[in-house]
């Protein structure tokens, strides 16, 4: 990764691995979209405590 | 009565407590926001007897709102490229008339918009658990560089750094990714004051935790989980994902709960959830609350949790019961239950794609 005008956030922040995200996912699709911290590979989002939505941060 | 839910009828946690509380006899529609297809129109006609319908529903007095997670406002993408600014405003501000109009109806809002809007805020929620006698870490939040290296130069203190919001980076064309997540930090590891500018972070005091609790509150009713992970890990959130976390029932501190319970009454919040870090001397630190953070993950990790039976009992029960959520929640079925319709497919599988997710990013 090229540090040089990242952000901090994007420095300190964890790199999970293809095969990560695949145990995240796991076997049982709603034990794990159900977690604080979920990255769905599939559909390409993350699914946490917090939402964007209009009562959003 | 019925509950009205203002999110998809798929989100993860709508889909299971709708269909819990229906099997138990209860009406529950879903409303996933303001639209312009025809499930996401909305009226609001005021005369003597004001009238709100959401996508078809008449809002009632005795209902329950559920403000879980509304999507976007989204008008007609049709609407002509010059009008489409105004259009695009008129729709937020519509909905903003709606989410605080349904505090002023006689119904029960899980939580009022505007309680939810104050409180999800980081700051405010720290200033008010203090101010409720929980105990906090020094934070500072900030994007001035020299404010930010004097945060760090405090002695016989450590320190982390976390984000507002999360986070995910994905890198083009691969499945790898990189999550935002709190880190530890010290002042010789501080990037160069421009860095430091490229966006606000919070800086706080690293808790020495010994473990995390994840504690739900559910009116006057409070649920904390001990929640251990094998790694140890500073952030537990991934590790949860990972299967590596357990979640032990623990009574909650008097003191905590007292604190806990002024929290939502001064902050207008009935439902939340929260987390603490308890340290060596079995202090309980206050981290943060989200509102409507997940929940039902504790039924996956402790099976005697009951969090959605306990949920579907709290938003059924009169507003303000003090009855004991456990004397009702055997009138539900379990996400256990939920869990091996699924497996089979015998109910309709939750979350489906977002053609544009905000916590996404795509990166070289």
């Amino acid at each position: 990764m090229d540090k040089n005008n990242r952000v901090l956030g994007r420095i300190g922040a964890r790199e999970l691995t293809e095969q990560e995200v695949d145990a995240v996912q796991g076997a049982f699709q709603v034990r794990h979209t159900l977690t604080p911290c979920f990255i769905d590979k599939k559909q390409q989002l993350l699914n946490g405590d917090q939402a964007i939505g209009e009562c959003g941060p | 009565m019925k509950l009205i839910v203002l999110a998809p009828e798929d989100d993860n946690h709508t889909a299971p407590i709708k269909w819990a509380l229906e099997k138990a006899g209860h009406r529950v529609v879903c409303w996933a926001g303001l639209s312009w297809t025809d499930g996401g129109q909305a009226s609001l006609l005021m005369n003597q007897d004001d009238t709100l319908v959401l996508g078809g529903h008449s809002v009632d007095p005795g209902d329950v709102i559920w403000i879980r997670r509304p999507e976007l406002p989204d008008p007609n993408p049709k609407v002509s490229e010059a009008d489409k600014k105004f259009a695009s405003l008129e729709y937020r501000s519509f909905y903003h008339c709606i989410a605080y109009f349904l505090e002023t109806l006689p119904v029960w809002c899980i939580n009022k918009y505007s309680a939810a809007r104050m409180t999800i805020q980081k700051s405010v929620q720290l200033r008010l658990a203090r101010q409720c006698g929980l105990k906090t870490p020094s934070t500072l939040m900030s994007n001035q560089p020299a404010t930010v290296r004097e945060f760090f130069a405090r002695e016989n203190s450590r320190t982390i750094c976390k984000g507002f919001t999360p986070h995910v980076w994905q890198k083009e064309g691969q499945m790898s990714v990189a999550i935002t997540e709190t880190f530890e930090l010290t002042a010789d590891q501080l990037p160069s004051d421009e860095v430091l500018t490229y966006a606000p972070a919070i800086y706080q005091e690293r808790v020495p935790k010994d473990f995390d609790i994840r504690m739900v509150l559910m009116g006057n009713h409070i649920y904390s989980y001990a929640l251990k992970n094998t790694k140890q890990a500073l952030d537990w959130r991934q590790d949860a994902g990972l299967g590596h976390v357990t979640a032990e029932l623990v009574p909650t501190p008097p003191d905590v709960e007292k604190g806990v319970l002024e929290f939502a009454r001064r902050s207008g919040v009935c439902f939340g959830s929260l987390d603490f870090g308890v340290d060596a001397q079995g202090q309980w630190w206050f981290l943060e609350i989200n509102e409507q953070g997940q929940f039902l993950w504790i039924d996956q990790f402790n099976r005697e949790a009951r969090l959605l039976e306990k949920f579907c009992a709290f938003v059924t029960s009169p507003q303000g019961s003090t009855l004991p959520l456990e004397a009702r929640q055997d009138l539900f079925p379990s996400l256990a239950e939920y869990e091996e319709l699924l497996k089979n497919e015998q109910v309709a599988p939750v979350g489906r794609p977002r053609p544009d997710d905000p916590f996404l990013s795509m990166e070289a």
